[in-house]
């Protein structure tokens, strides 16, 4: 077993860093082992009530991986702007030390078993994804990390990012490590990330060879302007579409703005000691691409708006002065902001939501613009955000893995050696979703993917319905089945121990199955169970007598419940 | 009268045990016995290559000088005139062409007269006009070369506006008014949700190649104490409308699910195992042998017009085209010829027509090792209704100064995807007054009220 894993279970490790900010954000208030004085005995907290769990609980679904019952009441009192900023100064969580502990054991000879050819090297980010993301205290920022991951995509559906274990494991770590910066900053490494110059294929692009009559690739240049940046068309603010003295969308590029972006690319290749331009053998995924300006498209490049990168500059120079002005383009807020509001709070942003988000991104309040740590507040605390009113049209369809990484944090997990350890196929298999497995760059659905029906009637989207099927919304409760109640919570490759839900807590209120729906009612779906579903959970659950089954049982059906996989 | 979803749910809610679904009580057998007379069924399937499939090596010219101007112009991309596969294709006007080295079941296909192919198909607003779009007075389609909007008008069939209805799910709407009359859509998918699909109230019905394509929530059929007991919970649970749309409308799918799962699972039972020899292994081919199953029992379903849809994905070659196409290209050759042999057996040949869709093809230009985004590509239609053995549409001469190039070597469609789509409607039973509703601008291409067939690939 090594140290570096978590080494009592998940929930408690987490019930301990709420209660910490608890702590801080009372400054340092009541819970203190130092009995206070007698003449001077603080006024009592006051009582959290029930709404404010649920409100909590309602916040922990579009801000974290999911919490324990446990947490809610500290959340409650500390509120979520403190919450935020004392989750914003956690230091990162990252995956690559974990894949690299997982690869010592392997050269170590510890799977060596149960190896076929190159099993363990994929498995490598997988478990470092899954062990990580369960159990960070950072959840936040791993939260919307994966938020990016659906932005900026990058799969392991191409084969050398499957087999390298760095390759994605570096890549998350650079979302992870720029989440809470500059959007810049975020794309500028996105930019130069070697797994984004395979998957994106501007590794080792070059510039024109007019006797070979060979151009620049084009597939980046494309992308960043239409996924990673800027969108099709130009935006207000609020997030809807200029329009000329026509009446229609304007572009904001055309097949020669692509061109132009695409001589921008060329001439980078994998970096490190020894690199050379078009190195396909020897990968080096842990540092940024290099530029090799004799590979670089050399002349001036017409870019957005009128600017112009200057011939003669170094390809690195080039590159920067184009990150800048993708940045600078005004449809950078609202078409990144809606992409973030869709992942964490609502898939149908107002006009005004939409606005208050642009301009945090405009400007953080003091002249910076991409603060991403601003972005994410006016995401998360806006009053459309907040609000607990209920509206017909708010919220979203929760993704699956974030559904089921939130049950296994509700729950808590715990195994013999401390190492959570699931591989994420059998979810993948069921709902077609994977972190870093999205069968193409326009990720898992479409940011305006609208049901047929009353959805669109009323013009709403709803992005996660287009992997919810008549085949997948079936296999998602029976996934629920064999986590709750079957023997399989996770599942890990052969050499790592199996996991094991922790539900103590409901174990010890078994005996009340009212007390015990309502309890994860609160914590899971906000208290917004219809009475119809409360009494049906109750009345399936009552005959049985076993306390564990009792209680897998009505998890698994809040779980299952539409109220619990529309977040809202 | 209640209707056969109400009647189930109903049934349910009263605790009847359902051990193995009774053909009485859901009264299929009667059902099957007045749609078995239903002699006339007909299925398109159509094949998503996602990513758009580079198909000028895929078809490429052979006589000398076309083939020395394609090795110019794609330079490394080029494949070796020796390696590629002979065809004999009527409709050419003398031209030579060949087919990917590894296409040979594609090969064999065409020239027994079961396949052709469909040269330069693509989104047009109208017919190319190199003048009209150098002086910027031409119609171009929204978002020409981008994968996202390209992908989903070769499925909806309108290239000037986003939409996310698809010319399956239109003629689903037509042909199954509000619902489909035995509660499983016509429409039926391998790859889950999809735009071709979509109608504006018809939706596909996804199914799995694995098994018997659809799955029973676990426990429900079940007719012990546990079964029952998470039957009626289950059924409690899905039966309170949401207060929110995108709730109800994820409520409502879970519903139709589970009552969809009932029928589609008691009709597939019926049919037939296949003897033919197939390619387990390969992923498409396992799909189409499900497809043809399932189109074994259009009578259970009370199907008499289906449509099948599944995505082979990762054709996006930027790199590594040729090695790509190289594995990939046999995989959708070989699992047609698997195709064609299971639906021979089945009986069903002259009853499915099956087709290609792709977002575009690529630059003929290279990128230094592999190819961008283009327009025009080649399609390949198989089906005992397919006038087989044939070139149909216009495959462009190739030269740096075509007119048809709108740079890098990319080439404008000569056949618009309208035309390529009416024809497959009109085989399907789309009447000619009707096909406007389901192919939006097809009068900009075609005279619906005219006596010749649209391309003339399929017997009308």
């Amino acid at each position: 077993m090594s140290s570096n894993y978590c080494s009592s279970t998940l929930r408690r490790s987490i019930i301990v860093l709420l209660m910490i900010f608890a702590l801080a954000g009372c400054g340092g208030g009541g819970g203190s082992a130092t009995p206070p004085p007698v003449a001077d005995t603080p006024p009592p907290p006051p009582v959290i009530t029930k709404t404010q769990l649920q409100e909590a609980a309602r916040f922990a679904s579009q801000a974290t991986f999911g919490v324990p019952f446990e947490a809610l009441e500290p959340m409650a009192r500390q509120g979520a702007e403190d919450w935020l900023t004392q989750q914003f100064a956690l230091p990162v969580t990252r995956h690559s030390p974990t894949i690299v502990e997982i690869l010592q054991r392997r050269e170590a000879g510890e799977f060596d078993a149960f190896e076929e050819d190159i099993e363990y090297l994929i498995f490598a980010r997988r478990l470092a994804w899954w062990h990580n993301t369960i159990t960070a205290e950072d959840t936040l920022r791993q939260r919307v990390a994966f938020a990016l991951s659906q932005i900026f995509v990058v799969s392991d559906n191409v084969d050398i990012l499957e087999v390298y274990p760095g390759a994605l494991g570096t890549y998350y770590d650079l979302l992870l490590t720029n989440a809470f910066g500059n959007f810049r900053d975020l794309l500028a490494a996105v930019t130069r990330s070697p797994a984004m110059g395979i998957y994106l294929s501007h590794m080792n692009n070059q510039r024109s060879n007019p006797d070979a009559g060979t151009f620049p690739d084009e597939n980046y240049a494309r992308e960043v302007m239409q996924l990673f940046s800027i969108g099709l068309f130009e935006l207000n603010a609020d997030g809807s579409r200029r329009l000329d003295g026509a009446g229609r969308a304007i572009p904001t590029y055309d097949n020669s703005d692509i061109g132009e972006f695409a001589k921008i690319f060329t001439g980078f290749s994998f970096g490190g000691e020894g690199a050379f331009f078009g190195n396909n053998d020897d990968p080096r995924f842990s540092v940024p691409m290099q530029m090799f300006d004799a590979a670089h498209e050399p002349g001036e490049k017409r870019l957005l708006n009128g600017f112009v990168v200057p011939a003669g500059q170094s390809g690195d120079a080039d590159v920067e002065m184009a990150i800048d002005n993708l940045f600078n383009h005004p449809n950078v807020g609202p078409f990144i902001g809606r992409l973030l509001i869709q992942r964490l709070t609502t898939s149908n942003p107002s006009p005004a939501y939409m606005t208050r988000v642009s301009n945090a991104f405009a400007d953080n309040g003091n002249g910076v613009r991409g603060d991403m740590q601003a972005v994410i507040r006016a995401i998360l605390l806006d009053p459309e955000a907040r609000q607990s009113a209920p509206g017909d049209t708010r919220g979203k369809v929760s993704e699956p893995v974030v559904r089921y990484v939130s049950l296994l944090r509700q729950i808590g997990v715990e195994s013999d050696d401390g190492f959570i350890a699931a591989l994420g196929y059998f979810l993948q298999n069921e709902t077609r979703q994977h972190p870093l497995s999205s069968p193409s760059v326009f990720n898992f659905y479409l940011p305006d993917h609208q049901p047929a029906g009353a959805l669109a009637q009323r013009d709403l989207f709803a992005p996660e319905l287009s992997i919810t099927n008549a085949n997948t919304v079936i296999a998602w409760p029976n996934f629920l089945d064999a986590v709750l109640l079957g023997s399989f919570v996770t599942d890990p490759p052969q050499g790592f121990s199996e996991v094991r839900l922790t539900p103590d807590r409901w174990l010890a209120i078994a005996d009340d199955p009212a007390a015990l729906v309502d309890e994860i009612n609160t914590l899971m779906v906000f208290g917004r169970l219809y009475p119809e579903t409360v009494d049906a959970i109750i009345e399936s659950i009552t005959p049985y007598e076993e306390a564990p089954l009792r209680v897998a049982l009505a998890i698994y059906y809040v779980a299952i419940s539409p109220e619990v996989v529309v977040q809202q | 009268m209640l209707n056969r979803r109400r009647f189930l749910t109903h049934s349910c809610s009263l605790g009847a045990a359902l051990p193995t679904l009774g053909s009485g009580l859901l009264g299929l057998a009667a059902m099957r016995e007045a749609a078995a007379q239903q002699a006339d069924y007909k299925a398109l399937v159509c094949i998503l290559l996602a990513g758009g499939n580079d198909s000028y090596n895929m078809l490429v010219p052979t006589d000398t000088d076309q083939y020395q101007q394609y090795a110019g112009i794609r330079s490394d991309l080029a494949l070796p005139i020796s390696d590629l596969l002979p065809l004999t294709l009527s409709g050419t006007d003398g031209r030579q062409f060949g087919l990917h080295p590894g296409m040979s079941a594609l090969q064999t296909l065409v020239s027994n007269g079961d396949a052709s192919l469909i040269a330069n198909v693509g989104t047009l607003l109208e017919p190319f006009d190199p003048v009209a779009v150098n002086e910027g007075r031409s119609e171009l389609p929204v978002g020409l070369f981008s994968h996202a909007d390209q992908i989903q008008q070769w499925q909806t069939a309108v290239s000037d506006n986003r939409t996310a209805i698809g010319w399956a799910g239109r003629i689903a709407d037509r042909m199954q008014a509000s619902s489909p009359s035995n509660g499983v859509s016509m429409n039926i998918s391998l790859s889950g949700s999809n735009v071709f699909q979509s109608g504006n109230n018809s939706t596909e019905y996804s199914i799995s190649a694995a098994g018997n394509g659809a799955v029973a929530i676990n426990e429900y059929n079940n007719p012990d104490f546990f079964g029952t007991n998470r039957r009626t919970a289950l059924d409690r649970i899905l039966s309170t409308p949401a207060n929110n749309l995108i709730e109800d409308e994820y409520r409502r799918r879970f519903r139709a699910a589970i009552d969809q799962q009932l029928i589609f699972s008691e009709a597939i039972a019926q049919a037939p195992t296949i003897a033919t020899a197939f390619d387990t292994a390969n992923p498409l081919a396992a799909a189409l042998a499900q497809i043809a199953r399932v189109a074994s029992v259009n009578a259970s379903l009370n199907a008499p017009r289906q449509t099948f849809f599944v995505t082979v994905g990762g054709w996006d070659h930027h790199d590594e085209v040729i090695n790509n196409q190289a594995r990939m290209l046999p995989i959708v050759a070989n699992a047609l010829a698997d195709f064609r042999a299971i639906l021979g057996e089945l009986g069903l040949f002259d009853s499915v027509t099956t087709f290609t869709i792709s977002d575009f093809a690529r630059t003929l230009t290279s990128n230094g090792r592999g190819s961008d985004h283009g327009w025009g590509g080649h399609h390949i239609v198989m089906g005992g209704d397919v006038n087989g053995g044939q070139l149909f549409g216009e495959y462009p001469i190739l030269s740096p100064t075509s007119s048809l190039d709108v740079g890098r070597g990319v080439y404008a469609p000569t056949t618009a995807i309208d035309n390529y789509f009416a024809e497959l409607a009109l085989w399907f039973g789309v009447s000619r007054g009707d096909l406007g509703d389901v192919l939006p601008n097809v009068t900009r291409f075609y005279d619906t009220s005219s006596a010749d067939a649209p391309l003339g690939f399929l017997t009308l």
